[in-house]
């Protein structure tokens, strides 16, 4: 056969697919970024940065926040994680379920709940941030961690205890070290998360705690310093950078590390008194932690002034009345669907080119961290950077509000690729051998084999990219015009403001984006094909 | 009648196949027999047109099949572990050669309803293919394969993944069933029993040659080497 011009053939393909996404990323996401890279290098901002006193320390103040945030989820969370994998008791599906919920959570809703929650002693301190940040990323140990702790063999324990060792001294010896990988993967997807940080900490951490992420926004918005701001975001944008090949490198090694587990899974009956003090200890746990705040924000949201219950709130949404908004908040909640619709649409188009791109067998490794960049390039580094860039000819889309959902769907995109991408790399090449034998033509193969495999993980990634689009807060606040702001936009806001009335407009508004989300990721969840996907 | 000659595949350093030559006449049924990685399978896979040669050249009735892409040249191969389509029902997978031959719907369904009853799974047309034991897998498998009736069929150790009890029964089904539609066939296996029942011809293999090639009864009774003597349990 010609392989010569077969792979001619190929080469050309992948470019025609790759043309829209590289095009639209280079506009939208190489040119912010090199604009910041090029102001933040310009002397003067730079020069600020290193000898403020307060700047170095909200550098360092971001550091410890991170380290210290990813140190007691996994303490939190580990034990979560092993009662969750290795014992078998009624509704545990359903508990799973429930400890993910808060993962999806928009930052906004969180920080919502969290200041309705923690006792006002908490206010404005640091711990108000890191128990939002075990909240949140609880999540990702129990999934990460349990993930490969379900299906550990179980007679390597048996092994252990015949040869005399004590439980502890077999999860110490034999588990831990087995399941290495994975938590240092889960601690540096959370170290990462906690590090870019932005709306929990604008909204607990009160004016005195500050991270490079936060920063950027308060230089930017009300400094109005863009050279400090930028000299951050490329400081920020450096770090980043760092701790996302870092992340790379260990998932890679995880990757290998699950191939090698069993198919069963090796979960155990509760049997002992033990047993059940440690399930009811971390049940409680997840209780008071997970769900006390989004209950107390619910329960708030419905809770009328004068006592008692009733839909006050929600009905005052419609008008424009007391709130410290330009337009009533039911508008918020139209723009954000509507913004949040073309953002997915966008993403599951530019997201879905990349991924059949570059989901072939030979991918480049630049090619895959280049689609990554924007999830750990902070959602505030592409707001900022989309200001800096798209605000004057060639390209002025400032005063359009085109920009939300490019920028939205920037933040989403790597959802769409990390869903996608995962199921056709399991699609085993002899089905396709089998497709050719059998007659078909490549492209029909494509069409018969690939597509509607991919379709379906293209569901779970559109799902994902509307729900984070939803609650898409670090970005948005950056482009978002006062007259139309979207829901995280607006309860950010109201949260700022005084009075009653504002507040109960913010819980319901909280408990309205929650519940949308929630629902979005539910329902598209169900088209997913077994464990694959990287979420 | 399909000509191999002198067909070698590289992989980089390693040698798959070195130099071999294997003529398969009309409604012949050859078995090929050789240890795991003597290239048995890259044989199959370099006739399919799925392994592009490093030297030599297949061909149809003396037709050169270089320029040919594996889903022109209307063959047959069952996969080792089967590689059946997970989201396509057991008459989509069946179906699946046909409908790419451009045959109207109900043509397919009857010859689907026709094949299935052929390997014995009538009814089986709208049960998932994952839910299905070991066995009736490989059924599906050779059904699609037979299915759009290709020219040559290649059978890639088709009952390697099964138990004994349930390989020895299905052997002498599948020898039958074989010589029943008289197809030309190449049936791969490492397992000398199993070949000296279905063939009529054996080809022995060791590390990409082949050995030594002739009727089952003169293979055993006439080995030409220590390898092939141990191999095919002539002593």
């Amino acid at each position: 056969m010609d392989i010569d011009r077969a792979r001619l053939i190929a080469t050309a393909r992948r470019a025609a697919l790759l043309a829209v996404p590289v095009v639209f990323l280079t506009i939208f996401f190489a040119w912010p970024v090199a604009a910041i890279i090029h102001r933040g290098i310009g002397a003067e901002g730079f020069r600020t940065v290193v000898n403020d006193h307060r700047l170095r320390e909200v550098a360092w103040f971001t550091v410890w926040q991170a380290t210290v945030s990813t140190l007691l989820t996994l303490v939190v969370a580990l034990p979560g994680a092993y009662v969750l994998s290795r014992y078998r008791f009624a509704g545990r599906s359903v508990v799973r379920a429930l400890v993910t919920v808060p993962f999806v959570l928009p930052t906004v809703v969180v920080g919502a709940a969290f200041t309705r929650v923690l006792p006002h002693r908490f206010d404005h301190t640091v711990w108000a941030i890191l128990i939002a940040h075990v909240f949140f990323n609880y999540a990702v140990v129990v999934r990460v961690v349990g993930g490969l702790w379900a299906n550990l063999d179980p007679r390597l324990d048996e092994g252990a205890a015949v040869l005399g060792a004590p439980r502890w001294r077999s999860l110490l010896e034999v588990d831990l070290p087995l399941l290495a990988p994975a938590i240092a993967a889960a601690g540096a997807i959370v170290f990462l998360f906690t590090f870019t940080s932005f709306g929990v900490i604008l909204l607990l951490g009160g004016p005195r705690h500050s991270t490079l992420e936060v920063e950027i926004y308060r230089q930017t918005a009300q400094l109005l310093d863009l050279q400090v701001a930028a000299a951050l975001a490329l400081v920020q944008l450096v770090a980043v950078v760092t701790l996302l090949l870092v992340t790379t490198r260990l998932q890679g090694r995880l990757a290998v590390q699950r191939r090698l587990r069993r198919r069963e899974e090796a979960a155990a009956r509760v049997r002992t008194t033990g047993q059940r003090l440690l399930l009811l200890a971390n049940f409680t746990v997840m209780a008071i932690l997970l769900g006390v705040p989004l209950l107390s924000l619910v329960e708030r949201s419905f809770s009328v002034p004068g006592g008692g219950y009733g839909l006050a709130w929600y009905r005052s949404l419609a008008s424009t009345g007391s709130s410290g908004l330009f337009v009533p908040p039911t508008e918020a909640i139209r723009n954000s669907l509507v913004f949040a619709a073309t953002a997915t649409l966008i993403a599951t188009v530019i997201g879905g080119l990349a991924s059949i791109a570059i989901g072939g067998r030979h991918t480049r490794l630049w090619l895959d961290v280049g689609l990554m960049l924007p999830l750990g390039v902070s959602a505030v580094t592409i707001g900022f950077g989309f200001l800096i860039t798209l605000n004057r000819p060639p390209l002025d889309l400032r005063a359009k509000a085109v920009l939300i959902p490019i920028a939205q769907a920037l933040v989403a995109l790597p959802f769409v690729v990390r869903s996608v991408v995962p199921v056709l790399r399991s699609i085993d090449d002899r089905l396709r051998e089998a497709a050719a034998v059998l007659g078909a033509s490549p492209s029909r193969t494509w069409r018969e084999i690939d597509l509607p495999l991919v379709s379906r993980a293209l569901a779970v990634g559109a799902g994902f990219a509307f729900a984070i689009s939803l609650g898409e807060f670090g970005a948005t606040v950056f482009v978002a015009r006062p007259d139309t702001p979207t829901l995280p936009i607006a309860i950010f806001r109201l949260l700022g403001r005084p009075g009653a009335a504002n507040y109960g407009q913010a819980m319901a508004m909280a408990t309205i984006l929650m519940v949308l989300t929630v629902a979005c990721v539910l329902v598209f969840e169900r088209a997913r094909i077994g464990d694959l996907g990287d979420f | 009648m399909l000509t191999v000659e002198g067909v070698a595949v590289t992989f980089g350093e390693h040698t798959a196949l070195d130099g071999v030559d294997l003529a398969v006449p009309d409604g012949a049924l050859v078995a090929v027999l050789g240890p795991s990685g003597s290239g048995k399978s890259t044989l199959l896979r370099a006739i399919a047109g799925l392994e592009p040669l490093t030297r030599g050249r297949v061909a149809w009735d003396g037709d050169d099949l270089a320029g040919v892409p594996p889903h022109k040249r209307r063959f047959g191969l069952m996969f080792q572990d089967y590689a059946l389509f997970p989201h396509k029902d057991v008459a989509g997978n069946v179906a699946f050669g046909l409908r790419m031959q451009g045959r109207r719907p109900e043509e397919v369904r009857a010859r689907v309803t026709e094949v299935l009853a052929l390997v014995d799974l009538t009814g089986f047309e709208h049960r998932s293919v994952t839910t299905l034991s070991g066995g009736e897998q490989q059924r599906v498998a050779l059904a699609r394969a037979l299915a759009p009736e290709p020219r040559l069929l290649m059978l890639d150790e088709p009952l390697g993944a099964l138990d004994r009890t349930l390989r020895e029964r299905l052997t002498t089904d599948l020898e039958e069933l074989l010589h029943g539609i008289g197809m030309t066939s190449i049936y791969v296996t490492h397992d000398h029993a199993e070949a000296r029942e279905i063939g009529d011809q054996l080809v022995v293999m060791r590390a990409g040659k082949i050995e030594q090639m002739g009727s089952p009864d003169d293979v055993v009774a006439h080995p030409a080497n220590e390898f092939v003597a141990s191999f095919v349990g002539a002593r």
